[in-house]
């Protein structure tokens, strides 16, 4: 398993590479300019050209890049230019929230899929399959904010049983049942379109699997239906699953973008887009550069985890 | 396994050339009868239902998009108003079937833009080595990104309105054609018959023309219908988000956004907007659905 890793590694590094510096190019490419947002429309050439310096922008790009990786490997993500504060607390503060957000939706969006496909396929009733399939379609036809709108009508408008929108008062550790209730929507929100997608796949790789000979040994010795997709479809159709769940859990983050913003859950999605309308370099490098990180991680780890899953992989190399 | 994965971009191999296929030199049925039935029929009966009210908005609309009805402020539904009236009086009904007209630039002009030069680049980008790799690192690295957080960076450059979602759609839709297109030739051009036409001297421009786009039209066909329903998505998100068109203009998803802010005074706000948009989602997606079952037939 190590060895797989550190020969996925090299490549996974030198995507991010690039990306940081085609991110911090992009970024100061951005018409704009923070030096006249910070000073102000009246400051003079000599003020301007102080904070300029004080902010390390006359030196060339190369070497601002540099002194920027330099202190990116200090663990010093520098100070925002605008909202004040250290980088690093308020990418912390924003990363919880949205990673709660993020993480729970993900876990519902599994437990319906597993549910659902295996429902579907044990049961193989006719009715069954058209619901289920019905509701498959609807979710994922419904977007994120239509489902987010009729969420809060339905359960903080009309029966106003749940919050409309926020995170709890005082963290999600002091009162779990109140951090529940804030949760619920957006989570449910989120995880429609992932667990829809997420349980067509798997549904329909269990009923390949289910075509493969060695089902039908197994059936001939007796083995009940139930039993084999449970001990062993499931087992050989997770692998793909699982690099589909990758996929799925990126897009669930560019998606919580659009949640926190329906649901005025204070995370990343707001930050980004106040870093980036203030022109506040360092905050947007940061987090654009966590993005794409992110992406380069769920995608090893997806590697990983189909290696694991899946011998084949591990020995033969070819991934 | 990964069969499954690897079957929705790779494109049907040696199907020109068998004998059903001996009268239509062309394409093989089955694809296009996919829409006369079923999913695809009802797919595109919702498509054309909305296209068609987009269409007419001049001759439907009982007012023009921004004309404001003295005395009628946030109105309920009514014969007069069909969906009532806005906080500046404005007709809704009205607003919502010009607002499709928005949505419908987006849907069945920037999406096959992209999709174009997605194919295009894939196309010539994938034939040699070199720019095959450059190609694939930059693909790798416009989709790292979600598709809202791109849209937020890009709106940096170029500010709020339409022209934003339009460059937003082609960023996102280029990629992802690219590599699509790019599957279909690296499988393609493996075939014997394609090696045959190499040999006979076959230059490169008429083997992508002649052998790989006709192979590879039916994943791509796929992918457009799932991208459209997309395309849709990211404007009524951006529009939600306050990076799409620009007021007064009207589009399915400000309108939607109008309905968020007025809802506790006026609940009925968006519902039209909303169905409008699900609608459409729902018609490019059984399409797509279709059209995908015909293929795997």
């Amino acid at each position: 398993m190590g060895a797989y890793l550190l020969r996925r590694l090299p490549s996974a590094l030198v995507v991010l590479a690039i990306a940081s510096f085609g991110i911090f190019a992009l970024v100061r490419m951005v018409p704009g300019d923070p030096v006249s947002t910070l000073a102000g429309p009246d400051a003079s050439p000599e003020a301007r050209a102080a904070i300029r310096a004080d902010l390390g922008l006359d030196q060339p790009l190369v070497t601002q890049y540099v002194a920027w990786l330099g202190q990116l490997a200090r663990g010093d993500f520098g100070t925002s230019y605008r909202i004040g504060g250290s980088v690093k607390d308020l990418v912390a503060d924003g990363a919880v929230n949205t990673i709660v957000l993020t993480v729970t939706a993900l876990l519902l969006a599994m437990a319906v899929a597993l549910v659902c496909s295996v429902l579907a396929v044990v049961l193989d009733n006719r009715w069954v399959n058209a619901t289920l399939s019905f509701g498959n379609t609807l979710a994922i036809a419904l977007p994120t904010f239509v489902t987010g709108l009729v969420l809060i009508l339905l359960f903080a408008v009309v029966f106003p049983v749940l919050p409309a929108g926020g995170t709890p008062p005082d963290g999600f550790l002091a009162r779990p049942d109140l951090s529940v209730q804030y949760l619920l929507l957006p989570a449910v929100c989120l995880a429609l379109g992932a667990g829809a997608a997420l349980t067509r796949f798997l549904t329909e790789s269990l009923r390949t699997e289910l075509r493969q000979p060695y089902v039908t040994t197994a059936r001939a010795l007796g083995i009940s239906r139930r039993r084999i997709v449970l001990t062993q479809a499931l087992r050989n159709a997770l692998p793909s699953a699982v690099t589909v769940l990758g996929i799925q859990f990126g897009t669930l983050l560019g998606g919580a973008v659009l949640v926190e913003a329906i649901f005025t859950w204070p995370g990343l999605g707001g930050l980004i887009e106040e870093a980036i309308s203030g022109r506040d370099y360092p905050l947007v490098q940061v987090l654009l550069l966590l993005s794409v990180m992110v992406f380069v991680v769920i995608q090893l780890f997806t590697d990983v985890i189909h290696a694991w899953l899946d011998p084949r992989i591990r020995i033969g190399g070819a991934a | 396994m990964s069969e499954s994965l690897i079957d929705i971009a790779a494109p049907e191999a040696g199907s020109p050339g068998s004998p059903d296929d001996q009268f239509d030199h062309r394409r093989r049925p089955g694809i296009w009868t996919a829409l006369r039935r079923g999913k695809g029929l009802a797919g595109l009966i919702l498509i054309g239902v909305v296209v068609a009210l987009g269409l007419l908005a001049p001759v439907l609309a009982p007012h023009s998009a921004t004309e404001q009805i003295p005395g009628a402020n946030l109105v309920g539904p009514s014969g007069a108003h069909w969906f009532g009236t806005d906080e500046v009086n404005r007709d809704i009904f009205s607003r919502t079937l010009y607002g499709i007209r928005t949505d419908l630039i987006v849907v069945f002009l920037a999406v096959p833009i992209g999709a174009a030069i997605g194919i295009l680049v894939g196309l010539i980008s994938s034939w040699w080595t070199f720019t095959d790799v450059v190609a694939q690192r930059l693909f790798d690295l416009v989709l790292a990104f979600p598709t809202l957080i791109l849209a937020i960076a890009l709106t940096a450059f170029v500010g709020p309105g339409l022209r934003t979602v339009f460059f937003v759609i082609v960023a996102v839709e280029l990629p992802v054609f690219g590599r699509l297109t790019r599957t279909s030739v690296r499988t393609v051009r493996e075939m014997p018959y394609v090696e045959a036409a190499h040999v006979v001297g076959a230059g490169s421009l008429w083997q992508l023309r002649r052998h790989v786009l006709p192979n590879s039209m039916e994943p791509l066909l796929v992918q457009l219908a799932v991208s459209m329903s997309v395309a849709v998505f990211v404007e009524g998100a951006m529009s939600f988000l306050g990076l799409g068109v620009r007021p007064p203009q009207p589009s399915l998803g400000s309108l939607i956004r109008d309905g968020v802010r007025n809802m506790y005074d006026a609940p009925f706000f968006a519902v039209g907007p909303l169905a409008l948009v699900v609608a459409l989602v729902l018609g490019l997606l059984l399409v797509s659905q279709a059209l995908a079952e015909a293929r795997r037939a």
